[in-house]
């Protein structure tokens, strides 16, 4: 082969793109990554940075520990980076009976599938591992080790140890197009032409329309925008990472104070013109929640609210596999749940490319399971 | 409290220029909405006029200009529009939502048109111990003037710009001592100055009353003319002030208050978040929203008027009010060129010596960007300008990205301390020009908002 089939390229550099690439370079590969802004730019840098295997799809569930397992030795992979992931432990209580049912529920179905992660805990135990909760609780989920990472830093991490082992990292270039020539990628940017023997997909939101340029299959992916908001910094009241079941609430305090609350609530995105929307009104539940669970949030003032642009599959489980054509792989389509898999991905996307096996199945992520 | 869901249309803003409009407005027989997070309407021009008129001692040291609003708040408060005091307005969707907050509750509404009269907010000076107890803006010293009538004796001011004359005018018809006045304006004239001035003749009573504050500041105050390099400093508040005089000669005085100020900027943070189009006005150095001669932006049915839309001063305010309220009144039948030409030459008195005053008052780059690497830039996150300067020489395109960086401008006060001085250090440093370099993107909600008032939203 010639040396540009050796090459592979990653388009996106978003933390699965960061992480493919890293994991490639650190494996020798030859790898070139192509953001069309900036490193961390969108839903990889802005996101709620949430490390959790608690309440994934039971098909999701391989992969998220796989992930984790990475995340627990980060330090070996990306250095100091690493000290911006803060676990803890996640807790997702029940605030109602339906909530309990639920939960319990999911604690047999996964005893039963033989994952022993998150174990059901009575409100006694929650009470005392959360003093400032204002309600009794109906019992909860936990894991402990989850927790959550300054994401943006995370993502630099994973670019600069990709960088160190020699991977080339071009930002704002914009990928135009995908053609194949006798086994050659052309990548039409912004920045000129680039060829590889390989293409990973890893484009977020922007995933499809590479996919249709590449003449690949035909992906239902959707573009919203989950929100966040923040608040002022107050006194520590919240040692982990809460969520509600049967609900959609995110609720965390990062280590300055300060509240973190999303969760599920998404607005409208506009991936084309990189634009999305931020409607605080969606997000009244969700904090009429949380202050019910801390009364004392009640009366924390918001001092930011941001959205970021992310892809949706109907089923909300990512592609990540080999593309209908030749030479291409796709990772994306996350659904807002893809941070924490993110690492977990960039290493079975690294070893797809290198014809090796994942360390987990990925059939239930195939790339043609929407078409008929 | 009685709100009703839908009116025509919904007014931000109760200084002249949004009174002006609600008038004209509801005279039409508008169903109309006037929203503002003061006590009382005035904005700021007019700051409690109302409460200060019914004192025995009717304020009379405020200057007659001040008490011209009077009879517009009367009109105002007999004028059929609905006023609501003390609400907050924190976002405004493009569909022509209004968000606020009232009393620990929040709000929302719907207009067919809606007018954002937000006025102005002062450009900072981030000089060396502007961040100590005892240091506060001359907008804010006058502020306590209209409100409480209170001030501190001593207190040093510092700066240039029309507001600043009129301020230490007020303080010292009020009977305040004033411990120095310590001028930053430029004293050389320049040929481009003798242009502007001409057209400013149309306004010669602004131009006189300038002049006569001026003189009037000379003889009764301490006053130093062409100062540069100004710090403050002092242990844990003010203690004292240095400069160099226009000799350049070192000078140090005490004093425990000293107010700062380097003219005003529209208020951008409402029109930047709810998506208007924005221009960077080279001669007012600060960023305004596109719009027609009728204050209609951007987004159709959204206006802005007063100085929001750029910095005119009270006269224009209220012209300009009253004329997105004709606008909005006959929407459908679009103006003719004539009406347009008419308008713009209405427009054009209240605004012939702006440009002058624009130049005049320019600040120059030192009260823009600090010279010290110590002197705070961003007070929310308390980062210096060597901090910032570290960041933006990592590689930083504009504030935006400025901000995973090093957190700047992600404090409570969303960038309107830190904006335009990191604007212009990251255009310096990349060597591209301000307008390039681009402002934060602005997100609601832009005013303080609880989670309580925000659940308060929550269907139950
Ligand atoms: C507000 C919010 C909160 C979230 N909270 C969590 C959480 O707590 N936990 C969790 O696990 N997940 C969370 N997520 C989801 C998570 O952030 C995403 O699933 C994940 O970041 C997706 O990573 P990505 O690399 O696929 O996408 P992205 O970060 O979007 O990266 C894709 C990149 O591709 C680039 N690109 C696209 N098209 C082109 C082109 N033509 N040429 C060149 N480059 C291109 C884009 O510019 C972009 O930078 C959240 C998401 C949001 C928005
Ligand atoms: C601190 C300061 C003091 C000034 N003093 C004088 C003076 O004494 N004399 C003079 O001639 N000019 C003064 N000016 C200049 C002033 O901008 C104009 O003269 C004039 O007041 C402009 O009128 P306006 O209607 O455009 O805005 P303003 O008079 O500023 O009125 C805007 C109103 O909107 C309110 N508002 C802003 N944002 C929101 C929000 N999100 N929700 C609810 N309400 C909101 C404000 O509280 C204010 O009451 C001052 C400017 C400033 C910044």
């Amino acid at each position: 082969m010639s040396s540009q089939g050796n090459k592979v390229v990653v388009i996106g550099g978003g933390i699965q793109g960061c992480a493919t690439a890293f994991f490639l370079a650190k494996r020798g590969q030859k790898v070139t990554l192509i953001e069309k802004d900036r490193i961390g730019r969108h839903a990889s840098g802005v996101n709620a940075g949430g490390v959790r295997r608690l309440g994934r799809n039971i098909l999701e569930i391989p992969l998220s520990l796989a992930a984790m397992d990475i995340w627990q030795n980060l330090y070996q992979e990306i250095g100091e980076y690493a000290e911006d992931f803060h676990p803890c432990f996640y807790l997702k209580v029940a605030v109602d009976e339906a909530g309990r049912e639920l939960g319990l529920m999911r604690a047999a179905n996964l005893r039963e599938a033989g994952f022993t992660h998150e174990v059901w805990v009575e409100d006694d135990v929650i009470q005392t591992r959360l003093p400032h909760l204002s309600i009794p609780t109906h019992g909860g989920l936990i894991v402990e080790g989850d927790g959550w990472a300054t994401p943006w830093r995370i993502v630099q991490g994973f670019a600069n140890a990709a960088k160190k082992n020699g991977a080339k990292i071009i930002e704002d270039c914009y990928v135009n197009s995908l053609t194949q020539s006798q086994g050659l990628w052309q990548i039409q940017t912004l920045k000129g032409l680039f060829e590889a023997g390989t293409v990973v997909n890893c484009a977020g939101a922007w995933a499809a329309d590479i996919a249709r340029s590449a003449d690949d299959y035909i992906f239902p992916l959707e573009s919203f925008a989950p929100m966040l908001v923040v608040t002022e910094r107050r006194p520590k009241i919240l040692p982990a990472v809460m969520g509600v079941l049967s609900h959609t609430l995110s609720l965390k305090q990062l280590e300055n104070g300060q509240f973190v609350i999303g969760g599920g609530v998404r607005s409208k995105a506009n991936h084309l013109i990189n634009q999305s929307d931020v409607s605080l009104q969606k997000l009244s539940s969700s904090i009429k929640l949380a202050a019910k669970l801390f009364s004392e949030i009640g009366n924390a003032q918001v001092i930011r609210c941001w959205s970021g642009i992310e892809g949706y599959m109907p089923d909300e489980l990512p592609i990540i596999g080999r593309g209908r054509r030749n030479g291409l792989f796709h990772g994306f389509g996350f659904s807002a749940h893809g941070f924490q898999l993110g690492p977990g991905v960039g290493e079975a996307l690294a070893d797809l490319v290198m014809g090796q096996q994942p360390r987990v199945s990925l059939e239930a992520f195939r790339p043609d399971r929407f078409i008929n | 409290m009685n709100l009703n869901h839908h009116y025509d249309l919904a007014v931000i803003g109760a200084g002249p220029a949004g009174m002006a409009a609600a008038i004209e407005a509801s005279r039409n027989n508008m169903k109309v909405l006037v929203l503002d997070d003061q006590t009382a309407a005035g904005g700021q021009v007019y700051r409690q006029i109302d409460r200060n008129y019914h004192k025995n001692d009717k304020l009379f040291f405020l200057g007659e200009d001040y008490w011209l609003g009077k009879k517009q708040v009367e009109d105002f408060k007999h004028s059929s529009a609905e006023f609501f005091p003390e609400s907050r307005v924190w976002q405004i969707t493009q569909d022509k939502h209004v968000f606020f907050s009232r009393k620990g509750r929040a709000y929302q509404v719907e207009a067919n048109f809606i007018l954002i009269s937000t006025g102005a907010t002062e450009r900072p000076m981030p000089i060396l111990g502007w961040t100590l107890p005892g240091v506060m803006s001359v907008g804010g010293a006058q502020t306590l003037l209209k409100s409480n009538n209170s001030g501190a004796d001593g207190a040093v001011f510092a700066g240039s710009g029309p507001l600043f004359y009129l301020t230490i005018w007020q303080y010292l018809n009020a009977g305040f001592k004033v411990g120095a006045v310590i001028d930053t304006a430029p004293g050389r004239l320049s040929w481009s100055h003798y242009l502007w001035a001409l057209p400013a003749l149309l306004q010669l009573n602004l131009l006189l009353k300038g002049l006569r504050w001026r003189s009037h500041i000379r003889k009764n105050t301490k006053y130093f003319s062409e100062v540069r390099s100004v710090s403050i400093s002092g242990q844990s508040t003010a203690e004292s002030v240095s400069f160099l005089d226009k000799y350049g000669e070192k000078k140090k005085l005490y004093a425990s208050h000293v107010f700062l100020h380097q003219g005003v900027v529209p208020n951008v943070n409402l029109t930047m978040a709810t998506g208007l189009k924005h221009y960077w006005c080279p001669r007012q150095l600060c960023w305004h929203p596109e719009t027609n001669i009728y204050g209609e932006s951007s987004l159709k049915g959204i206006y802005v008027a007063g100085d929001g839309s750029g910095i005119a001063g009270a006269s224009a305010a209220i012209l300009a009010g009253k004329t997105a309220a004709k606008h909005i009144v006959q929407y459908s039948r679009r103006p003719s060129i004539f009406i347009t030409f008419l308008s713009k030459l209405k427009r054009y008195k209240h605004v012939a010596a702006r440009p002058f005053l624009d130049i005049l008052f320019c600040p120059p780059k030192e009260w823009r960007v600090p010279f010290e690497d110590e002197t705070i830039v961003c007070r929310c996150e308390a980062l210096k300008k060597a901090d910032i300067s570290s960041a933006i020489s990592l590689g930083v395109a504009g504030p935006n990205q400025l901000k995973s960086f090093c957190r700047a401008g992600m404090g409570r006060c969303q960038g309107r301390m830190c904006g335009l001085t990191i604007q212009k250090m990251i255009a310096e440093y990349n060597n591209i020009s301000e307008k390039d370099a681009g402002y934060y993107r602005l997100r609601p909600p832009i005013r303080p908002l609880t989670l309580g008032e925000l659940a308060s939203l929550a269907e139950d």
